[in-house]
């Protein structure tokens, strides 16, 4: 029972608590409590302005980048609060990777350079390790095969889908447990979509997705868990096929069912 | 219907004269000044130009000792001036969160408003009066005119680069000052470029400043805790001379000087040209 | 290019296959059993309680197929035909248990002249030989196939009408025989218009058209 009860919460990579989050005077989270599985993928559906995007910038302490914003409560990560006092977030950073909205290569930098860079500015010295970590986190995309005889070309020579891609290996390459994702496909064509949900799907397998989309099919489709935001509460939050086949809470059922407002 | 079409297509060419006529007015003046220094300069342009200094009355000469003496009094006041504009520009762009920030911004405004013979004397009082007329009083009285312009373009160009590359950066777990050094500069570089050749093009004709902190100098470079000769300032003072071939050498000493800064722009641009842009 | 919905729609295939499978059991041990005149009502059971649920566990995985993809085209109509096919195989389960509780509650052949045991062994075999080509069907989605079973359904049929024209000539048969043996030749008449069903779905699957085979 015991044992039950700790691999349980072992399997938590995240525990948020009592989570609340401002932008100078504005509330946009409200005493957020939720658990988040390993290895799954959590998605966060919700209609603009709920504050899902907040909520994952809690999670890897990018929200206190923003000047004026605020955050109380507690986000353990692996049982630990990243809001601990003697925490540096910049350490919490490379464990969690994101991914935003449209797909933002640094530019004036090579493909190579874009994987690289955040081994690199990390203090990995080793080429040859640099080198095959690059490959590998290319390879985990799909990229590989159509950059690797033009790892010198621009990162921003690339289509949009493949840019996104390459912001995934980007994240892959300082070797993350869990990657944030913001929207990632909402700036993509259909096609380029597809492949990056099938990605998603996959990377799955290793890390611990969290899912930030206004397009709630994309949810149903890639997720294994789904949690509904509205005016910064967390509404309903449980596995993704409950919620899309028997929602719990009215809000949730007229959300999905397109009823809102 | 139909009036009403021509009425607006008549509107829309008599805009766009008006628009070509300002730029042809603007551009009037600009070009016969070209063409003056062109013409007149060219007549100056010889081997001893290049190769002699500064002549007595009626002998051949050159302003060897002038390019010399401005190319080191820029090149000092550069080292002085770049790092300190950038990283103020840094300071403004990156850390515009902090209280500093704002009256920062002020006073560089109004450093960049002020006259430059007000500089110059600034850099006598502080400087050439201390240890003499010297190169380091000019370097560093033109240094405090770069510094604004250089500032103020780093800032903005800065500002260019969007928020999500810094996110970008920032979300990899890189520290702050690696993203702004190796990540957000790079992508202002380009901007950051230009602010520098604005306020070199800028200072390199300045010759109030140079006057009351350098002198002038008829011979070739013997330290910077001395005087060297300068163009603009020689274009000045050799302008208004009597002598026939002093006012040519104005005339040569111009066009090199436009001619100088064109290259110095083209080759300073070719050496820090990205590999992608 | 594989799609997310493609894992699913191979895990409601083998569902299905595995239902087919069991189905296929099912029916064998009842006739057998009902045939040599061997109970088998508390194993059949259980069977067909498995389909029941197996049958239940197919339509939640398509629910939630269709739930999380919004399927359109062929995926649609292939999860619309499975629930189709889900509750035909489910259907040879029961009856398969009714068979069993025939031989249970009335009898089995014991007391039947010859020509009627050999009636229903003939009709059995040939109602087997459907339920096979329809599960094999789930998998191969050969048309031909599936065309072929409408000529056995009729020849099923046309030997149900048969035997009942039989027994009204022949008065002397045993009250028992005739009970037992109408209603087996009526769920195996039954049996066979549902493995049509299912040929039928998986023509549709195929083409896109809707037709009667039977």
């Amino acid at each position: 029972m015991n044992r039950q009860k700790l691999e349980a919460e072992l399997s938590y990579k995240f525990e948020i608590e009592n989570l609340n989050a401002w932008f100078g005077s504005k509330q946009v989270l409200k005493n957020i409590n939720m658990k988040i599985k390993e290895k799954a993928i959590t998605a966060i559906i919700g209609p603009s302005g709920c504050g899902k995007t907040t909520l994952i910038r809690c999670l890897n302490r990018m929200h206190e980048t923003v000047p004026d914003a605020k955050v109380t409560g507690r986000v353990l990560f692996n049982g630990v609060d990243v809001y601990g006092r003697d925490i540096d977030p910049v350490q919490i950073r490379r464990k969690i990777g994101m991914i935003f909205q449209k797909p933002n290569p640094f530019p004036m930098m090579s493909i190579y350079d874009n994987v690289a860079i955040g081994l690199k500015l990390n203090g990995v010295k080793d080429k040859r390790k640099v080198d095959s970590i690059v490959e590998k986190s290319l390879r985990m995309v799909g990229l590989w095969d159509e950059v690797k005889d033009e790892l010198n070309k621009s990162g921003a020579s690339l289509s949009g889908g493949q840019q996104q891609r390459l912001c995934i290996a980007r994240a892959l390459a300082v070797e993350p447990e869990v990657l944030l994702m913001d929207e990632p496909t909402s700036a993509l064509d259909p096609i380029s979509s597809a492949k990056i949900e099938l990605l998603i799907r996959e990377l799955a397998e290793d890390y611990t997705i969290i899912i930030v989309t206004h397009n709630m099919q994309q949810a149903a489709r890639v997720s294994d868990y789904t949690a509904f935001l509205y005016l910064g509460e967390l509404i309903e939050y449980g596995p993704t096929r409950q919620i899309f086949e028997n929602p719990k809470n009215e809000l949730t059922e007229k959300y999905l069912t397109g009823g809102f407002g | 219907m139909m009036d009403n079409y021509r009425i607006r297509k008549i509107k829309d060419r008599l805009m766009r004269i008006l628009l070509w006529s300002s730029l042809i007015i603007a551009m009037i003046p600009l070009f016969s000044i070209l063409l003056d220094v062109f013409i007149n300069g060219a007549r100056a342009i010889n081997i001893d130009f290049f190769l002699l200094p500064t002549p007595t009355v009626g002998e051949k000469g050159g302003i060897a000792n002038a390019i010399q003496g401005t190319l080191i009094t820029l090149g000092l006041a550069s080292i002085i001036g770049v790092p300190i504009g950038i990283m103020s520009g840094i300071f403004l762009s990156e850390y515009h969160d902090s209280k500093l920030s704002q009256p920062v911004r002020f006073i560089n405004d109004v450093l960049s408003g002020f006259p430059s013979i007000v500089v110059g004397i600034f850099g006598y009082v502080l400087i050439a009066s201390v240890i003499g007329f010297s190169v380091i009083a000019a370097a560093f009285s033109l240094a405090i005119i770069m510094i604004p312009i250089v500032t103020r373009t780093t800032e903005e160009s800065l500002r260019m680069v969007p928020v999500a590359i810094r996110e970008a950066a920032l979300a990899l777990g890189i520290r702050r000052w690696k993203t702004i050094i190796f990540i957000v500069l790079k992508g202002g570089r380009k901007g950051i470029v230009t602010g520098v050749l604005l306020a070199l093009a800028r200072i390199a004709g300045e010759s109030a400043p140079v006057l009351v902190t350098m002198g002038y100098w008829r011979w070739w470079f013997s330290g910077l805790n001395r005087p060297a000769s300068n163009l603009a300032l020689n274009i000045y003072l050799f302008a208004i001379s009597p002598f026939e071939n002093w006012r040519t050498l104005a005339w040569g000493s111009a066009l090199f000087l436009i001619l100088m800064i064109l290259g110095i722009s083209i080759l300073i641009r070719v050496l820090t040209r990205g590999k992608y842009e | 290019m594989t799609r997310l919905i493609d894992a699913g729609l191979e895990q409601v295939k083998n569902i299905l296959l595995r239902m087919g499978n069991i189905a296929h059991e099912a029916i064998s041990i009842s006739l057998k059993g009902y045939i040599e005149g061997l109970s088998t009502y508390s194993e059949v059971q259980k069977i067909s309680d498995i389909l029941i649920i197996t049958e239940e566990e197919a339509n939640d995985k398509i629910f939630e197929l269709i739930a999380r993809f919004q399927p359109v085209a062929s995926d649609l109509r292939l999860l619309k035909s499975c629930m189709k096919i889900s509750y035909s195989l489910a259907r040879y389960g029961r009856y398969a248990l009714d068979i069993s509780q025939i031989y249970e509650k009335i009898d089995g052949l014991a007391l039947c002249e010859d020509w009627i045991r050999n009636h229903i062994i003939e009709m059995s075999e040939k109602v087997l030989k459907m339920i096979q080509i329809s599960v094999e069907l789930l998998n191969n989605r050969d048309i031909n196939e599936a065309r072929n079973l409408s000529e056995i359904e009729k020849q099923v049929d046309e030997m149900y009408f048969k035997y009942l024209d039989n027994l009204m000539d022949k008065p002397s048969t045993v009250n028992k025989c005739i009970i037992s043996s109408v209603l087996v030749v009526r769920y195996l008449e039954r049996i066979a218009d549902h493995a049509t069903y299912i040929g039928e779905s998986i023509f549709y699957i195929v083409t896109g058209e809707k037709i009667i085979l039977r």
